[in-house]
């Protein structure tokens, strides 16, 4: 061994002891400064409203009230719509990984000969829009959808997005696993379900996660198609309207006078029920993840296939 | 014989079912929808007054509030053609009426049908009721939901535009009073100069500027007020001439002197860069602090600051309004408009709040019913109910006098009570009794308890009433001029600018981007920020105050009946 | 080549049978993706008879309330790229989304890589948990926090203060803006867009990790030459469809930390579509502004798409 190697060697043994004492050191500062601003919001959400609109609140509260989530909590409208956004959320999140994990294995069939053309459509699908009106008019008017439960359901069975994502990591499993199943006489569909379909959970539990999570905050479906039928209203377009009433000193700037300054006092401010809202919403997906979490560990998949 | 009888048992019969047919018809149990043109809570199943209008009208709501945005909300609901029966445009009405969603209600409301609609809006009807020339006739497709009140306008405190200042300030200077621009500056600059920082070592901030979004109007409203005119938005009318010449007044030789006075405040630290960049939020919270000394704003924009500093007791940070006019010798005379003179008049006379409220749509199959419900809720019994709510229960009389204690009071004001005990949504959007009471054993009250004298004044702390008295004065508004009669076209910023919106936003983005660098503008610098702010903004203000222009003289036509 | 049976056919030169011939024999790949494939040709495609409002004249509430569009050609685009302020727009959408795109996708790598290299469980699960909350709080909470941090007497500038430095005004600056927007997206983001380069490293097969071991390399060497390359074909396909977003920088954070000094700055593609067309129902010029993204953003993607190509890399379509 010469000498320089040796040193190499040696550099290389203080960089692996080091190393893991400054990524920790890295993680840490890092954890603090992601979690301060989620502090932060728990500390608001839990103060007097007035008081809060004072600002300089750190991570306690100044004046401690449960007064914001007496509010939103209080109303017996929010346990309905948590079950109406609970509900959608995992029916949209089964039907999700079910279209678009089957529809990715095909894409990765390089002998498939509606492999250019569906492909091509679909990953275009990201980057044209045509417009509010048009997709508007297609759910209320062509579908008849408007004032339905399925309206959270049906427009929103597949992302393309997602399919990539399953795409390419279907495609990085060897070619192997498919061929031998096929030399055993296996069509695509058991092929999918049987083989690939397992292989694919940490990537599923993360499609799931993106899915439920854009499930679970949208609120624009129910504004836009549900708005008037109240026990269809999702949880966050409650929130939603709840953080815009209380707002609602400053958007009636037209009003005239007399109104306003009789409606300028509200017992809870927008500082603080927005700051409500985001823990309520935000725990139940707290809650779910380290479900999903337990599958994104490195090497498990090919392990066990090999195992 | 048989058969006649028969015959004629058959028609008493089919009588007796069609009278108590046609009975029930007229209160056939209904349900509404209504959309509603701001965010609203829903109210709750068991809300004691919706009970009161379902038992009296048989009529139940089912309500729409609004949670994106309004305009693209009414563009979608106009594409689609699917109306709620009862349709509150909020500030974009106009949309729906363009659209021929609305029906034309002067087809119901007349003065012998109507009798209480009708006296409603009789005394403003010239401004209420317009002509559709296409159509050749008139038409009146919402009835303002406010500003039709009766009796003497109520002006306890100013509730729109003014200069305010903090309470101290004028009580450390032994209550002068303050009527000009230099005036105003040159106090706060002596307070700050002895008094650097509050009691805590915060230190003051002499004057904000909040300029975010719409609330721009706090950077650029001001001069027309300096002017001595009440608010018009964004042009200045010449009320005392016949042909009512209208310009924007930002780009005048006449603004000038406030945004250089702004300028020198600036290298005084009076004014700090900060302002220009602070959010609302933050605007609210150096408000609540209590560490503001003065601002141009409207009373209603900042109720959250006064609310947060009336609950830390700090009775001395809140502000007082003031009137504030140039001086003869801020303006030169030939940079004046011709042959104008400036009296302060920042409150306006009573004002209706045209095209806003709610509706009927086309689509709505029970235009009498609603239009009897209205007619009804300006009765004095319900516009009691609407407005004050169940005597005994949210208010008493006492020897003729409406009176709440003060948690009833409070209670008015709390959306959570609100939304068990007020039929808010239907009160807001519809038209109502406001002002005195004229007839009756309450004569003499007001028709809303947030204007009545024992809960506005009853509830006065200490503080305010000394400092009142050190003025002699037995209301805030008495710090500025009483209203002034309100010009024949109202109040210009309502009138609708969609038709010049391109230009209209250019005007707006102009001020945005380049007013703050002008009051910012380095020493010696400014004069040369100042002309080049006025080249850029000139093409759009032309476009604008034309258009402005036009659009009075045809308010003024109306409203004289030509 | 008259001897080969059917059967052997398929597999030894399939060019030489017919298209319909071969879907029939992939009926089973036809059955999993021809009715999502319909799906997408319904909710994606119908609606784009909308692009014809790009043709129309929109620009009159009064008149597109009575259902009045006259048809005006090109009249909508030219309005666009006659306005100084929509090509600033263009430049300031495409600064602010390659900023984020390339501090968005580092810092994600890198954090997923530092994770990735962490040994004790529990502090790994927490350190992936708290770095992704900030995902959900909201733009408005997010920007309020920065509004402050960076104030003139904010802590950022105390801190330039115990340096030495002159404050900086930061939030009234135009050429601070970008980077102050890559920050808050970096900082609201990190975590989240750690997941999916996470999940791709469970791919990852361990035997690689104990063969490079085994060949004497240390972490770096196998970050390097076993995580890294575990995780390419991800990060290409992503990178490539992101270069295809780089006409979308949205509007929310432009618009909530933006202000009159920085407009020349802020002011993205969405933001003037908002002021000039949406908000005023003008979806004429709403749908213009949305054809031209959609063809850059198309032109954008298959450029990437092509290069990624040549250089033998993966590629999206």
């Amino acid at each position: 061994m010469t000498n320089a190697s040796y040193q190499n060697q040696k550099v290389r043994k203080h960089y692996d002891v080091a190393f893991p004492i400054v990524n920790t050191v890295i993680l840490i500062l890092l954890m603090f400064v992601t979690l301060y601003p989620v502090i932060n919001t728990v500390a608001y959400s839990f103060n007097d409203g007035t008081d809060a609109l004072k600002a300089g609140i750190g991570l306690w509260p100044r004046v401690f009230s449960t007064k914001s989530y007496e509010s939103i909590l209080s109303d017996p409208a929010v346990y309905q719509a948590a079950w109406i956004s609970a509900s959608k959320t995992v029916i949209i999140t089964v039907l999700n990984l079910f279209w678009t994990s089957m529809l990715a294995y095909t894409l990765t069939r390089k002998e498939y000969v509606l492999r250019k053309v569906i492909t091509t459509m679909m990953v275009l699908t990201m980057y044209v829009n045509a417009g509010l009106i048009p997709n508007y008019l297609l759910i209320s008017r062509t579908l008849h959808l408007r004032n339905t439960y399925w309206v959270y359901i049906i427009p929103t069975m597949f992302s393309c997005f997602n399919m990539v994502v399953l795409r390419t990591y279907i495609a990085g499993l060897p070619e192997a696993l498919v061929e031998s199943a096929r030399i055993d006489g296996a069509g695509d569909i058991r092929i999918f379900w049987q083989i690939i379909f397992p292989l694919c959970k940490p990537v599923l539990a993360t499609v799931a996660l993106f899915v439920a999570v854009g499930s679970w905050n949208s609120w624009f479906d129910t504004h836009l198609y549900n708005a008037s039928k109240t026990e269809l209203h999702s949880l966050q377009y409650l929130l939603k309207m709840k953080l815009a009433t209380t707002n609602q000193s400053a958007n009636a700037a037209n009003a005239s006078v007399e109104a306003l300054t009789s409606s300028a006092a509200s017992k809870t401010t927008p500082v603080t029920i927005r700051c409500a809202i985001t823990v309520v919403s935000t725990v139940p997906i707290l809650v779910v993840y380290p479900f999903l979490q337990k599958y994104f560990v490195t090497g498990m998949v090919l392990g066990s296939v090999k195992g | 014989m048989r058969k006649l009888l028969s015959v004629l048992l058959a028609l008493c019969l089919l009588g007796s079912l069609l009278v108590p047919f046609a009975v029930a018809e007229d209160q056939e149990p209904i349900t509404l929808t209504y959309f509603y043109g701001a965010p609203g809570d829903q109210p709750n199943p068991d809300n004691k007054i919706y009970k009161m209008i379902e038992d009296e009208f048989g009529i139940k709501f089912e309500f729409e509030f609004l949670a994106g945005d309004l305009d693209e909300t009414l563009g979608l609901k106009l594409q689609d053609e699917v109306y709620p029966d009862l349709f509150d445009g909020g500030n974009s009405a106009e949309t729906l009426i363009d659209a021929g969603a609305l029906i034309n209600l002067l087809d119901y409301v007349n003065p012998e049908d109507t009798p209480n609609l009708w006296a409603h809006i009789e005394p403003e009807k010239n401004r209420i009721i317009t002509h559709d020339d296409e159509l050749d006739e008139d038409v009146m497709y919402i009835i303002p939901n406010y500003g039709l009140g009766e009796g003497e306008q109520i002006v306890n405190s100013v509730g729109g535009p003014a200069f305010f200042i903090q309470k101290q300030v004028l009580a450390w200077d032994n209550y002068p009073t303050i009527k000009t621009l230099d005036e105003y500056f040159d106090l706060i600059e002596r307070f700050i100069a002895a008094n650097p920082t509050n009691p805590d070592g915060v230190p003051y901030v002499g004057f904000d500027i909040l300029t975010e979004d719409w609330r721009r109007f706090c950077m650029i409203n001001p001069v027309q007020h300096l002017m001595g005119r009440p608010n018009d938005g964004e042009v200045l009318v010449d009320v005392n001439k016949d042909d009512y010449p209208t310009e924007t007044f930002i780009n005048q030789p006449y603004a000038k002197p406030y945004y250089k006075k702004l300028n020198e405040e600036f290298h005084k630290g009076i004014i700090s860069p900060d302002t220009f960049v602070m959010s609302y939020d933050q605007y609210i919270a150096q408000l609540s602090s209590g560490i503001v000394l003065g601002m141009f704003d409207q009373a209603w924009d900042f109720g959250d600051a006064t609310n947060a500093l009336l609950t830390d007791k700090k009775y001395e940070n809140t502000y007082v309004a003031l009137g504030l006019v140039y001086d003869e010798d801020d303006v030169p005379a030939e940079d004046m408009p011709e042959g104008w003179t400036i009296e302060e008049h920042y409150v306006n006379g009573s004002l209706p709040n045209l095209d806003r409220g709610a509706g009927i749509s086309v689509t709505c199959k029970y235009p009498e019913r609603i239009i009897a419900m209205w007619e009804k809720l300006l009765s004095p019994e319900w516009a009691m109910i609407m407005n004050w709510g169940i005597e005994g229960e949210d208010y008493s009389i006492e020897d003729g006098r409406l009176t709440m204690t003060p948690e009833q009071f409070a209670n008015t004001t709390d959306m959570e009570w609100r939304k068990s005990n007020r039929a808010y949504a239907i009160w807001d959007s519809s038209p109502k009794r406001q002002g005195y009471i004229m007839e009756g054993d309450l004569a003499g009250n007001c028709w809303e308890p947030g204007n009545q004298p024992e809960n506005v004044f009853g509830l006065m702390n200490d503080y305010d009433k000394d400092f009142l008295s050190h003025y002699g004065f037995s209301k805030f508004g008495d710090f500025v001029n009483p209203p002034i009669e309100l010009a024949p076209y109202g109040e210009a910023w309502q009138i609708n600018k969609d038709p010049i919106n391109k230009d209209y936003q250019d005007f707006l983005n102009i001020q945005d981007t380049q007013l703050p660098q002008v009051i910012m503008a380095p020493e010696g610098e400014f004069d040369a920020k100042w002309d080049a702010f006025v080249e850029a903004i000139n093409p759009s203000c032309e476009v604008y105050s034309n258009f402005m222009h036009e659009e009075i003289l045809k308010l003024v036509a109306a409203y004289y009946g030509e | 080549m008259t001897n080969y049976t059917q059967g052997t056919a398929r597999y030894v030169s399939p060019k030489k049978k017919g298209f319909f011939q071969k879907l029939a024999s992939q009926w089973q790949l036809a059955l999993m993706s021809v009715p999502i494939f319909l799906y997408v040709l319904l909710f994606n495609y119908f609606p784009m008879w909308g692009w014809r409002n790009a043709f129309l004249d929109y620009s009159s509430k009064k008149l597109v309330a009575r259902g009045i569009t006259p048809y005006i050609g090109f009249d909508n685009f030219k309005w666009l790229f006659s306005r100084q302020d929509f090509l600033l727009s263009i430049r300031n959408t495409l600064a602010m989304s390659l900023i984020n795109l390339v501090f968005g996708t580092v810092s994600a790598i890198v954090l997923a890589v530092l994770l990735n290299e962490v040994r004790q469980k529990m502090f790994k699960r927490t350190v992936q948990t708290i770095t992704y909350l900030p995902h959900f709080l909201s733009m408005v909470i997010i920007v309020a926090m920065a509004q402050n941090i960076f104030a003139s007497n904010g802590p950022v500038n105390d801190l330039l203060g115990l340096l030495g430095i002159q404050p900086v005004f930061w939030l009234g600056e135009g050429k601070h803006f970008w980077w102050l927007v890559g920050i808050i997206n970096v900082w609201k983001e990190v975590g989240w867009g750690t997941i999916i380069y996470i999940s791709a490293m469970t791919a990852i097969d361990p035997a690689l990790y104990e063969a490079a071991s085994i060949d004497g390399a240390g972490r770096f060497q196998k970050i390097l030459h076993v995580t890294l390359p575990g995780i390419k074909s991800t990060f290409v396909i992503l990178l490539i469809m992101n270069i295809g977003h780089l006409m979308e920088a949205g509007f929310e954070i432009q618009y909530l930390l933006g202000n009159g000094l920085t407009a020349e700055f802020s002011r993205t593609i969405d933001v003037f579509v908002l002021e000039y067309g949406t908000s005023q129902m003008d979806f004429g010029v709403a749908t213009a502004a949305g054809i031209f993204k959609s063809v850059v953003a198309i032109i954008l993607l298959l450029g990437a798409n092509f290069i990624s190509r040549r250089l033998g890399e993966d590629t999206l379509v």
